[in-house]
């Protein structure tokens, strides 16, 4: 089959909101070449962002999307150091849309002004403002594009307003959910979001909560707490495994060590390492073999923005059915 | 499997034949779906000239139209992004009831309108059972398909149905099929908002006139409660609590043989049909649910058959 990008007019891509670790992986390889400033920077948008939020009230829906929005955009688009702060408010600027939290754009460019120490040219403050306006729009699209237009996730699903619902639904006490609800913070510096829908993560990070407190319940054994959440088993596990190695191997990037509610025992690397050692062998949801990575053009294929008329569906047998149709006519 | 198709094709799967129209946010075009001929309407939407960017409108539009799929909905059919700009492929519906109530060559009978309203209130309950308030239902947004069937279109002002404590925008609905709580200034509403507009698209269709046209916002209370009666806290408790509820007017509710003159043709179960769709009450105002199950649609005449309807 042909590829040379000059030929096509149109390209059909099918949304695939979640991807496997490897998956991931081989996406960034292309767009990300040094992946620890990409690492480094994130912990800084993720402050910066965090920061954002804060002092314009939003909730912790808007900050998570906005998150969601920044990684998922690096997996089609290139790392670039010098645009992070721009992009990262461009994915804050349609968090805001997304989620309904509406705030006036010139409001979260001017803070974002402050916060990042612009010093403003009264004589061309109108001029910096504008530019920096066009950048953020040009970006929003882009963003989209990476997200395949797809609205379904970060819609009715974000994690914080999850681990109270299931917190509710289970019976876990105020401190149950209080606790999560700080683990949650941290758990947006992973990158499970782009692997697993968000009322995974609000389970597993419930799992955890009760844990450091010292539950150990049997609910967790039980199939049935599964099936009544809608939460597929495996999915909860990649979550839970990926949060217990984050607090394993990065715990002085944790916020959680220095917000402990009253009344939670201390928490230490170690604390984690006892959680993983009694959770027995790590598992997660299947991954694709490397050929098969190798064969999907999704992934072997860089994106390639030329083509005239890029199309974006959610269903998959439209893809099947065209794919087909398309066979028949060569 | 490939979710990908890069087979290289000398074509774009749509074109854009004709313009048949300019709003705020779009610009739309008649075309063609190449690989199967079909009818289709483009919505190119402007991004670079919106102050905000990328318009709201148009997000809510993708957003809610991605999720429901139904008869008597609006398909959306595709999504392309063409010289960095956002198109979205809707299916091509040439008229819509505005048109139809407006041209007085048109002649339409009981059973039509029963047939209309029942084909919106069920994609109005289609919305309402995946959690989505439209917000912007009039005759102008019931679009009718070639062989006439009603689509609700224009989701540029919907939204998910909000937590109990979430503070929304009462500056919603265009005026005359404004609900009593929006008229207040409510900063906190259910779908019973989209059932009252059913309720005044109901009458404009037996009327063939607006039924409430309100000249400005404080005009569309005064026409409202005059037509319908002011409510009172009896009937909707606290409902004085209403900044605006002291300068209104206190007018009786309609008496049923008033409301018998004004709609002359209406049977007993259409007036009462209408009447539950009216209640001032959001709370007592029935549901898309009672709306479909009630005796209006069950006593004669039946719905006509839509394809039958003769619009042209």
């Amino acid at each position: 089959m042909s590829l040379s990008p000059p030929t096509f007019q149109t390209q059909l891509t099918l949304s695939r909101p979640y991807l496997t670790r490897r998956q991931i992986s081989k996406l960034q390889c292309k767009t990300i070449t040094d992946r620890r400033s990409y690492n480094q920077k994130k912990i800084v948008v993720i402050r910066y962002l965090s920061e954002l939020c804060t002092r314009l009230n939003f909730p912790r829906k808007t900050l998570e999307t906005a998150l969601y929005y920044y990684q998922r955009y690096h997996l089609f688009n290139s790392f670039e150091t010098e645009l992070c702060y721009t992009l990262a408010t461009s994915c804050l600027v349609l968090s805001c849309k997304q989620v309904e939290t509406m705030k006036k754009i010139n409001e979260i460019c001017n803070l974002s002004f402050v916060l990042r120490n612009i010093k403003m040219n009264p004589m061309k403050n109108a001029e910096i403002l504008n530019n920096f306006k066009k950048q953020l729009f040009h970006l929003e699209l882009k963003i989209l594009e990476a997200c395949s237009f797809d609205y379904r996730i970060n819609n009715y699903v974000h994690a914080d307003e999850f681990i109270v619902k299931f917190g509710k639904k289970l019976g876990f006490s105020y401190q149950v959910c209080h606790l999560a609800w700080l683990i949650g913070y941290d758990v947006l510096k992973l990158e499970i979001m782009l692997i697993v829908p968000q009322h995974c993560i609000s389970l597993a990070v419930l799992k955890i909560a009760t844990e450091l407190i010292g539950q150990d319940l049997e609910i967790w054994k039980k199939r049935e707490t599964f099936i009544k959440l809608d939460v597929q088993q495996l999915q909860f596990q990649e979550a839970y495994f990926d949060i217990l190695n984050f607090f394993i191997n990065a715990f002085e990037l944790c916020d959680l060590k220095d917000n402990l509610p009253v009344g939670v025992p201390m928490i230490s690397i170690d604390t984690f390492i006892q959680l993983k050692k009694r959770a027995g062998p790590e598992v997660g949801i299947r991954e694709m073999n490397e050929s098969s990575l190798k064969a999907d053009e999704y992934f072997a294929v860089q994106r390639e923005y030329t083509v005239r008329e890029r199309r974006y569906t959610l269903i998959q047998s439209l893809v099947k059915d065209e794919s087909n149709s398309l066979e028949k006519m060569h | 499997m490939s979710t990908e198709i890069t087979t290289p094709i000398t074509q774009t799967e749509y074109t854009k034949e004709k313009k048949v129209g300019e709003g705020t946010y779009a610009v739309v075009y008649l075309g063609t779906k190449q690989s199967t001929g079909r009818q289709i309407a483009v919505k190119e939407i402007k991004t670079s000239e919106f102050k905000d960017g990328l318009d709201m409108s148009a997000i809510r539009e993708v957003k809610y139209l991605q999720e429901i799929q139904h008869d008597n909905v609006i398909e959306l059919v595709d999504i392309f992004m063409a010289y960095d700009n956002l198109n979205l492929v809707l299916e091509f519906l040439p008229s819509d009831l505005e048109v139809i109530i407006k041209d007085r060559s048109i002649l339409f009978t009981p059973a039509d309108i029963k047939s209309w309203m029942l084909m919106t209130l069920r994609g109005v309950h289609h919305c309402h059972r995946n959690f989505i308030l439209h917000r912007d239902l009039k005759p102008n947004n019931l679009l009718l398909s070639p062989d006439g069937v009603i689509k609700v279109a224009d989701f540029g002002l919907a939204r998910a149905v909000p937590s109990p404590h979430e503070m929304l925008t009462s500056n919603v609905v265009t005026r005359w099929y404004r609900a009593p709580e929006l008229l207040f200034g409510a900063k906190h509403y259910t779908s019973a908002i989209d059932i009252w507009s059913v309720g005044v698209i109901f009458a404009e269709l037996m009327l063939r006139i607006p039924y409430l046209p309100g000249q400005n916002d404080i005009d569309q209370m005064e026409v409202t409660f005059r037509a319908l009666g002011t409510p009172t806290d009896k009937e909707w408790p606290e409902v004085s609590s209403f900044g605006s509820y002291n300068k209104l007017q206190i007018y009786p509710p309609p008496s049923i043989d008033e409301l018998r003159k004004r709609f002359i043709a209406a049977s007993e179960n259409a007036l009462n049909f209408m009447c539950g769709m009216l209640t001032m009450n959001p709370k007592k105002r029935w549901n898309a649910i009672e709306c479909l199950e009630s005796e209006y649609f069950k006593e004669m005449p039946p719905p006509s058959d839509p394809s039958e309807i003769k619009i042209k």
